[in-house]
């Protein structure tokens, strides 16, 4: 009975469900549009300065952080109006004076009297101390914390590398929170006296490992696994960590409120540039210790000290910024609020800037180029990035020097700069990008396809013939395609080589990449800092970054004594020998120096270009303009 | 009840299949979450997998996450460091849910209204377009047409924005997109069973009985054409689900396909499994509740 009567109903319950599911769809609110909307590429990472690696992380990260200098262009430099780059250099931020030692190792920073977090709390020194120690702490897994090995004991830190006999810092297992490093257990400190290690497997050995410490005069025994209750009749203490003793070996200090000073190991002239970058910016010690990682960085908990704070972050859809009214130069910040939009495709990123929505893109698809290049609001400009192929030396016959530069001098890249990227790029026969102050490249290898021919039958393979087939990898982009694609052709033509294309999404082209598990394969590299020493010192003998199996001990010498080398000139002349060494023995092939690909509002201002791609938020402003607000749809 | 029960045990296996199946497939593949550009020293790269339980074996890392999962804990997303799983859903089911409801109001009025007309005007200029449009809306693949759509509305007639979420009027385009082969497909059968039903005795029965057309296709046999549309709800809610992913990515909407497509491409191994959970939970609760509307306005049919 009641069923007939449901069934009678159905129609109308039915509707009025779907009149309720459209009510709950319509129901979200609207948002009201920012002074200021950019794309931002992509979806960032984090907001944890130490964690963060890419460029669009940097973009919000220098809107809510703020580091002892920030990269600006000079305040007495002339106002930004054309369009070639403004030099950016590190400029004074939450420190307002910079002292550096005779001998180039020891700098001290003064912070500003009127730093404030977020919360208004002031700034201090061992704010800078603290979040250099959790960044370089080994379970923050900072990926950039290599930045930090200039400072003196910075590395065996980060590594928990320690001897018999030096001073250590030991965590015992009592900490708040298990799975959270901060806050810390209690920290016991002594001497080290000896390391008693069993037999075992590696994961046994770390568990069980007795580390004897004198503290205070007496003898304390520790180890990570509290199951082997006593050892010489006293009982272990379980630990979670032991490490170099941070307050006595590595080089960093703070010197009472305002004062820090850092000791670094050589001379380092790019010192300031890497202060200068976002990895190395403060965290707020009392916010992560209360809510633990990652919930610190939620909008409502996060408190920073640069110009902006987070009011929401809409996944895979924009971080709102809003101006933080505790900054130590908030009167100069002129946008009240931003949105940094994360749009990854960048057609409809260019979709919304033709329609009003955004006001600034950071890339454009090369296709529209063309038609971009008349108009007032498109920008570029050379940035220090180089476009380049990694070829893989451990793989006959590409591990003949004369094979690699055949290859490379059989690549017409002005074809490749001018058909296919588009924007000026210009061909590259070098590592290290133009516009260096002091760096003058090395002049590598012309497109020359006799030469690379008798190159190529003096290695024993005339006009090709017994070359064996060789593939190209690339991470699937429609334009590193097209590039391989022209690269595919000249081999073919030019030398009679048979080339195949591979293309990998990114994970699998990073993996293929760094087992080596390619011949040759595209690759880019973007500066960290002004300095060539950013691009050289990827390739010495077993570098991270290598990634081709090259080596080469004069290379490796060059790079070596470039660091320890305290004259400015003669610093530069060693980089550029060992460049030359790159370029001649060819484990890559340069293809070009890269343009940035902007479009800009004309509204918007305080916005130029640079070679660092660095575009501090806090400088730009939205001119009035009422034409431009009504065209708008 | 039983059907319920019943129901209800094949859906708690179903999603532990897709679970171990997911589970394995991802870790199978090369690559690892944490490849990137720039290398990192042993020690650390150590760290990072010793923190994400990456270092475990594997039946042990399967076991873990396994208990962890039952309890609606999907760990935190491997890429967007500072989210857990479960907030990336919750902040993008909202968005597919809203974009999805339109998509499928839209294409049931449209569907609908298209099919019943085209039969009671059979053979006319009426029937032609509108079966023209469904045989179109069902062979355009639908990057295609809402790239047409983003031309046309966007550039052309300045009606709605291009993208972007926040507002009513960003959501028009790319729901009406999501819904054309819905809608398309709906017409169709809605056609085929109005058809069907006007050939039958009653409805010759109630023209017999002096009634208008209008009153025998509205009261009588719309009812009985509907039943097709109803049971089509199901694969309709499959086709809304797997066609977001491309039409939030072309207009840029933060939705549950955006994430699931973007944690597939970067191996955010922790981030795609819940979304294919949810996916999954969310087809099955679907057909769950097509069935049973199906048992409640279709008196033939018995829930066994």
């Amino acid at each position: 009975m009641s069923l007939v009567a449901l069934r009678k109903a159905f129609p109308y319950l039915a509707l009025a469900v779907l009149a309720a599911a459209v009510l709950y769809a319509t129901s979200f609110g609207t948002l009201t549009r920012a002074d200021l909307t950019f794309n931002n590429a992509t979806e960032i990472k984090t907001v944890d300065p130490p964690k963060a690696t890419g460029e669009p992380e940097g973009r919000v990260i220098e809107g809510l952080y703020e580091g002892l200098l920030r990269r600006m262009p000079a305040s007495d430099a002339p106002p930004p109006t054309n369009r070639t780059n403004t030099p950016y250099t590190p400029q004074y931020a939450t420190a307002d004076d910079m002292q550096v030692s005779e001998d180039g190792k020891t700098y001290t920073f003064h912070i500003r009297e009127s730093a404030r977090w977020s919360d208004g709390t002031p700034v201090t020194a061992h704010d800078f101390a603290w979040s250099w120690m959790r960044m370089l702490h080994p379970e923050t897994a900072s990926e950039y914390a290599y930045q930090l090995y200039y400072l003196v004991g910075a590395e065996n830190y980060n590594k928990a590398q320690f001897e018999v006999g030096s001073a250590v810092e030991v965590e015992l297992a009592d900490r708040p929170k298990r799975t959270q490093t901060f806050p810390r257990g209690t920290i016991v400190l002594g001497k080290l006296l000896e390391i008693r290690k069993p037999k075992g497997d590696e994961k046994t050995i770390s568990a069980t490992t007795v580390y004897v410490v004198e503290v205070d005069g007496s003898q304390r025994f520790f180890c990570r696994s509290s199951s082997s209750p006593v050892a010489n009749g006293k009982p272990l203490e379980p630990i979670v960590q032991i490490l170099p003793d941070f307050e006595s070996t590595v080089g960093v200090k703070a010197k009472g409120e305002d004062t820090l000073v850092v000791t670094l190991n050589n001379r380092t002239p790019y010192f300031p540039d890497l202060v200068a970058f976002y990895p190395l910016y403060p965290t707020n010690r009392a916010c992560i210790e209360k809510y633990g990682a990652p919930e610190f960085t939620r909008a409502e908990n996060l408190v920073t000290n640069g110009p902006y704070c987070i009011q929401f972050r809409r996944i895979r859809d924009r971080v709102r910024l809003v101006k933080n009214p505790y900054y130590w130069n908030a009167e100069a910040v002129k946008l009240e609020v931003i949105d940094a939009m994360a749009i990854s495709s960048d057609v409809a990123a260019l979709n919304m800037y033709e329609t009003g929505q955004i006001d600034w893109t950071t890339n454009v698809p090369p296709t529209v180029i063309p038609d971009l290049g008349k108009r007032c609001d498109f920008y570029t400009a050379p940035i220090l990035s180089v476009y380049f192929y990694r070829i893989n030396c451990t793989r006959p016959p590409l591990d003949k020097k004369e094979v690699r530069q055949a290859l490379n001098m059989a690549i017409d890249k002005r074809k490749i700069c001018e058909r296919i990227m588009r924007a000026g790029e210009q061909p590259a026969t070098n590592l290290v990008p133009p516009g260096l102050t002091g760096y003058l490249p090395p002049q590598g290898l012309e497109f020359n396809v006799e030469k690379a021919r008798e190159l190529l039958a003096k290695a024993g393979f005339p006009e090709g013939h017994n070359f064996p087939k060789i593939e190209i990898l690339y991470n699937t982009h429609e334009t590193h395609q097209a590039i391989a694609e022209v690269v595919q052709d000249d081999w073919r033509q030019n030398l009679g080589i048979n080339v195949e294309l591979r293309g990998l999404e990114w994970g699998t082209y990073l993996d293929a990449q760094n087992k080596l598990e390619y011949q040759v394969c595209r690759a880019g590299w973007n500066a960290d800092y002004a300095d060539p020493n950013t691009f050289i010192d990827m390739f010495v003998t077993d570098g991270g970054n290598n990634k081709t199996g090259w080596s080469n001990g004069r290379y490796d010498e060059l790079v070596g004594a470039a660091a320890k080398e305290t004259n400015v000139e003669r610093r530069l002349s060693l980089l550029r020998e060992a460049e030359e060494v790159l370029i001649d023995e060819q484990p890559i092939m340069p293809i070009a120096f890269y343009m940035s690909k902007e479009m800009i509002r004309p509204t918007l201002k305080g916005h130029s270009l640079n070679a660092l791609k660095v575009h501090p938020l806090h400088l730009m402003w939205m001119e009035r303009d009422e034409t431009s607000g009504a065209a708008a749809p | 009840m039983t059907f319920l029960l019943r129901r209800a045990a094949w859906i708690a296996l179903t999603l532990w299949v897709v679970y171990t199946v997911s589970f394995l497939l991802m870790r199978s593949v090369p690559g690892g979450p944490f490849s990137s550009e720039r290398q990192v020293p042993e020690a650390i790269k150590r760290n990072i997998e010793e923190r994400y339980r990456l270092n475990d074996p594997l039946w042990k890392q399967y076991l873990d996450n396994l208990r962890l999962a039952l309890r609606g804990d999907f760990g935190y997303s491997f890429k967007l460091g500072d989210f857990s799983v479960n907030d990336v859903i919750y902040q993008g089911f909202p968005v597919s849910a809203s974009l999805g409801i339109l998509a499928i109001t839209f294409a049931l009025a449209f569907g609908l209204t298209a099919g019943v007309i085209s039969a009671a005007r059979r053979n006319t200029g009426w029937d032609v377009l509108s079966m023209a449009l469904a045989a179109l809306g069902v062979a355009v693949p639908n990057f295609v047409l809402a790239s047409l759509a983003i031309i046309v509305f966007v550039f052309w007639m300045h009606l709605v924005p291009a993208g972007g979420w926040g507002t009513l009027r960003q959501l028009i385009l790319p729901a009406l997109c999501l819904s054309a082969p819905v809608a398309a497909y709906l017409a169709r059968l809605t056609r085929a069973a109005m058809l069907d039903v006007l050939n039958l005795d009653y409805i010759r029965t109630a023209y017999a009985k002096g009634l208008s057309e209008r009153r025998v296709v509205v009261r009588h046999a719309l009812r009985g054409s509907l039943l097709p549309a109803n049971s089509y709800l199901g694969p309709a809610t499959a086709a809304v689900l797997t066609g977001s992913p491309i039409i939030e990515r072309i207009f840029n909407i933060p939705g549950m396909g955006s994430h699931f497509v973007e944690a597939a491409l970067q191996r955010d191994y922790t981030l795609a499994l819940g979304v294919v959970m949810a996916y999954t939970a969310l087809l099955l609760a679907m057909n769950t509740l097509v069935d049973l509307s199906y048992a409640l306005i279709d008196p033939r049919v018995k829930m066994e």
